[in-house]
């Protein structure tokens, strides 16, 4: 699912934000990305997104090598990845329901359908009371779930989430967890980047650990 | 799958009319700046048009105009228009006697009083020679008019068609100018919905990168923005038109009178069909044209971070 070897990313100004990165990730496996604040973790998040390209090296995800891959195939690309962005990223005009729906509208799905994948997905992050509200009026937990519902609303096969627990009680974000161990138990393959330690514990999962910007630790795939 | 197309274009297309309706203000300035922009070259036009339809009635009658010397008596008149009506240039001569031509002054100019006054008749005989349709041509007609200049009876010999002619050159420069000046505006208009359509894509900055986080295509965030400035245009368009509907109204009044002074029953026209619908394609094809260029330079700005 994700194959890199080799991977640099430099931002311009010189910054080396990844260092020779090599990692392989297995579809269906669940991964968490840890390490200091800086370390890199969102910089790979972004380069598995095409949010950035890797600076050199063979970045291969879903099959298409990211150094290579054409702009214009970019939006297509994305489709097979759901994101959970730690500040949520929510559109604060529009209703819940809209938010979720949002990937569905850009692929083009079927207007019928639309309204009853979106409940799928709001149930699935029991938030299907909350359809009509606004995301503003949501507390951040409720935002970070109608968030995930927007990631998972297209069924993709890769699903990344960065800080998905940054600022929400633990309660909550064993609540979260739970969500994308879920996910995980359906065969999705699924990218935490965290530095919550009683999460990742929690998890029992495959831990990836990066320190000023290079790989030092990888615990392999779980049992 | 076509259907579903159709479904979704008009999704965009009610979402952006809802769009456009939440900021009624900004909406309508727009509108109104495209449609005095797209009036005024349509409006020279609309002018044009009606001079030239009104110039065109009075082609038909190409003539040349004799005013005798007064005392030329009657008899050698008649036999000057014997003369003349049997020039080849010549399809048949209208005689207009002194007294004819006072009792018509005094009905057209309504001076009738004060001419009484006069002691005599001012007023030269007239003999109104219209030429053959084969000696229409301006040449020819030159010719013929040197011709009759030519007999000693003649004082004045005019050909009527001058004027028109001139007006005609006139015209067809004004025509020139209403292009250019429909050119220059056409940009401004592009300019003006190039503006509105970059304050909406700044204004939604964080929609269309999260669009493009989840995969929306350049094409799909376009959309709702090419239909925005494509109505805005279609909307100017029918506000010039109306513009200039209200125009027409306001003068029909002082044309009627006018016309009614010249013995005519001239009225004023607006757009013709196809003029209509140039100006309202105009208007879609500029708001089009100027959110396509405004929205290709600014998406490409907004890449998410
Ligand atoms: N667009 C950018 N331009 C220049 N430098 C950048 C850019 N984005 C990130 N960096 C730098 O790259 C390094 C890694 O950043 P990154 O966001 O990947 O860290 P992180 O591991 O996610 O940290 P945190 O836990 O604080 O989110 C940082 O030192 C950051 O300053
Ligand atoms: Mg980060």
């Amino acid at each position: 699912m994700i194959q890199f070897t080799h991977v640099f990313k430099r931002y311009p100004g010189g910054f080396d934000a990844l260092r020779n990165v090599n990692l392989q990730i297995q579809a269906g496996e669940m991964v968490f990305i840890t390490g200091h604040s800086g370390a890199g973790k969102s910089t790979l998040l972004k380069l598995i997104t095409a949010i950035e390209r890797p600076t050199r090296g063979d970045a291969v995800v879903n099959g298409k090598n990211l150094l290579r891959l054409p702009r214009r195939r970019i939006p297509y690309f994305r489709r097979e990845i759901g994101v959970v962005f730690q500040d949520h990223k929510l559109l604060f005009d529009r209703t819940v329901f809209d938010n979720v729906a949002l990937p569905l509208i850009v692929t083009g799905a079927d207007p019928h359908d639309i309204p009853r994948r979106v409940r799928a997905a709001l149930e699935m992050v029991g938030l299907l009371s909350k359809e009509k509200m606004y995301p503003i009026t949501l507390s951040g937990g409720e935002q970070q779930r109608v968030g995930i519902a927007r990631a998972v609303v297209n069924k993709p096969p890769l699903l990344l989430a960065d800080e998905p627990t940054g600022n929400i009680d633990s309660k909550l974000s064993d609540e979260i967890l739970d969500l994308f161990l879920d996910f995980h138990h359906h065969g999705v393959t699924v990218l935490i980047a965290t530095h919550d330690g009683h999460l990742i514990n929690r998890a029992r999962q495959r831990v990836i650990e990066l320190k000023q910007a290079e790989l030092v630790s990888d615990s392999g795939a779980a049992a | 799958m076509i259907k579903n197309y159709f479904l979704r274009h008009a999704q965009v297309f009610f979402y952006t009319l809802g769009q456009l309706t939440r900021t009624p203000v900004a909406t309508f300035l727009t509108v109104a700046v495209i449609g005095i922009t797209l009036a005024l070259p349509a409006g020279l036009y609309v002018a044009i048009e009606n001079v030239q339809r009104l110039a065109r009635g009075w082609e038909d009658n190409g003539q040349i105009s004799l005013f005798l010397k007064q005392d030329v008596p009657g008899s050698s008149i008649e036999k000057l228009a014997e003369k003349i009506r049997r020039l080849p240039a010549v399809s048949w001569v209208d005689y207009v006697s002194r007294d004819a031509a006072l009792a018509e002054f005094k009905r057209l100019s309504g001076f009738g009083e004060a001419l009484n006054a006069l002691d005599r008749n001012p007023l030269p005989a007239l003999l109104v020679v219209h030429p053959a349709a084969a000696y229409s041509h301006p040449d020819k007609l030159q010719t013929l008019l040197k011709d009759l200049r030519r007999y000693n009876e003649v004082d004045l010999a005019q050909l009527d068609l001058d004027w028109v002619r001139r007006l005609h050159a006139m015209l067809e420069l004004a025509r020139q100018g209403v292009l250019i000046l429909a050119a220059g505006l056409a940009v401004a208009v592009l300019l003006i919905v190039g503006n509105t359509i970059r304050l909406a894509v700044l204004n939604r900055r964080d929609e269309i990168e999260i669009t493009k986080l989840i995969g929306g295509t350049n094409a799909f965030i376009r959309r709702p923005f090419l239909y925005a400035g494509t109505l805005q245009g279609l909307l100017g368009a029918l506000l010039a038109w109306l513009l200039l509907a209200l125009g027409l109204l306001l003068l029909s009044g002082p044309v009627d009178n006018l016309a009614g002074l010249y013995g005519s029953r001239f009225e004023a026209e607006n757009l013709g069909f196809l003029a209509t619908l140039t100006l309202i394609g105009s208007g879609g094809l500029l708001g089009w044209l100027g959110s396509r260029l405004a929205v290709g330079r600014h998406l490409r700005a907004i890449e998410p971070r």
